[in-house]
């Protein structure tokens, strides 16, 4: 029994290592990133129903320090694996394929999707976001 | 109402007492001091306690929880068992949590009743409509364990009527499998469990389920940094049971709860959460209430091999 749960425990260890392996870093010829690029077409012309909204962006900052600025930094800059949201693989996306990637996430590379928190607080991320470039 | 009101009276006895001063002054501290931790690693988790959604510990993070239930027992002393659990995610699609549990019954004893060692991983690598989840786990524990985490086959409140010093004697080792299937839609979150467990000592397959929504109070975040807005709290609901065994699939005779929930969801990674819990058959504990406090520590993974 001890056998099989070290073996399964080694197992699971040696795919995590070979996912997180992936690389995110490589982009489309609009210079997207290529897991952001990997949205719907459809995506594209998704609205940001709070753009312009200073509130919205405040709330999207203040959204931002909770869940991303661990991984992608204070300054949004990235480190190690997590990329660097003021690139222009990132601000090169529009807010639908943002949005989209929000939802989704890039599980091999790290990324987790972020459907848990309400999707007009996703929306204020986005808006925050795009104020980085 | 009765028993809501026997536990409130038990509680009060037992917070009265001189140790229980101290333990009580601790987690009072523990809970104003949460307030004040910097604000970090808010988990998108919902706040079920037997249901589990499809959302994973973000890689890196560890959750630590404490929780307790407490269950009115007809036949023996009411009980209290709290139990901890550690919760890592170890890659985005990936979260293995360590469980520690215990129990006090009231007039009888307090013990130590075991492990649990839990696995979820999610196949799907995006979010759909339905989002499956396996989870694997598995128990070392004694037929004393009340935490109740899951209902499953034909349990019933006899079960948690043996003395402990019998009950502590029979340990099971015990897999437990789910598949879990959840979705998103408007800021609720709708999950649903099938869970078939199986004593690894020749006894048959039981099988049980658990259902759980929930939505924040509002979707939209405000500006500023707050703790006690709309924002910060979940209510939902949960109901969970057992639908017998491999040999006798059914609902008679089964035990099944119903149990509304609250939880106070801080920026800085802090949760506290309420459930009480009702019982809906004869063979149900008549009430539970369940309670709790988690705190996610941002990365943890990160921070462990910078270390190294």
């Amino acid at each position: 029994m001890r056998r099989l749960v070290i073996c399964s425990a080694l197992l699971f260890a040696s795919l995590a290592a070979a996912a997180s392996a992936s690389h995110i870093h490589t982009s489309d010829d609009r210079g997207v990133l290529a897991p952001i690029a990997k949205a719907p077409v459809r995506t594209r012309n998704w609205k940001n129903p709070f753009e312009g909204q200073p509130d919205a962006t405040a709330a999207g900052e203040k959204l931002f320090r909770q869940h991303c600025a661990e991984c992608h930094g204070d300054d949004a800059r990235g480190r190690g694996r997590a990329a660097n949201l003021r690139s222009a693989g990132v601000q090169g996306a529009t807010p639908g394929e943002l949005a989209w990637f929000l939802r989704n996430g890039n599980l091999p590379a790290g990324m987790p999707p972020w459907a848990g928190i309400p999707e007009q607080r996703r929306w204020q991320i986005i808006a925050y976001l795009k104020t980085l470039h | 109402m009765r028993s809501f009101c026997r536990f409130l009276r038990k509680a009060f006895s037992a917070a009265i007492s001189p140790r229980s001063r101290v333990s009580s002054l601790w987690l009072l501290l523990l809970a104003v001091g949460a307030l004040w931790i910097s604000p970090r690693a808010a988990a998108q988790e919902t706040p079920y306690f037997v249901a589990y959604s499809h959302h994973l510990e973000e890689p890196g993070n560890l959750e630590v929880e404490t929780y307790s239930i407490y269950g009115t027992q007809k036949g023996a002393g009411d009980f209290v068992a709290p139990w901890t659990e550690l919760e890592y995610g170890v890659t985005a699609w990936w979260t293995t949590e360590f469980y520690i549990d215990s129990q006090t019954t009231f007039g009888d004893s307090t013990i130590f009743t075991g492990t649990r060692w839990e696995n979820r991983f999610r196949p799907l690598m995006r979010e759909h409509w339905i989002n499956p989840v396996l989870y694997v786990e598995f128990e070392n524990t004694t037929d004393a364990d009340k935490t109740l985490k899951e209902v499953v086959g034909f349990d019933s409140q006899e079960d948690s009527a043996v003395p402990n010093s019998e009950a502590n004697r029979s340990h099971t080792h015990e897999l437990e499998t789910k598949l879990i299937l959840s979705s998103d839609y408007k800021g609720w979150n709708f999950s649903e469990n099938f869970i078939g467990e199986k004593n690894l000592g020749h006894e048959p397959w039981e099988f049980g389920y658990a259902l759980g929504m929930d939505r924040p109070l509002r979707l939209a975040a405000t500006p500023q940094p707050c703790n006690f807005c709309r924002e910060n709290f979940i209510l939902g609901a949960e109901m969970y049971g057992g639908l017998g065994t491999v040999k006798a699939f059914t609902l008679s005779g089964t035990s099944h709860y119903v149990a509304p929930i609250a939880a106070w969801q801080l920026p800085n990674g802090v949760t506290f959460s309420i459930s009480p819990g009702f019982g809906l058959t004869d063979t149900s504990h008549r009430f539970l209430l369940r309670w709790g406090m988690s705190y996610e520590i941002g990365g943890f993974g990160r921070k462990l091999r910078s270390l190294f």
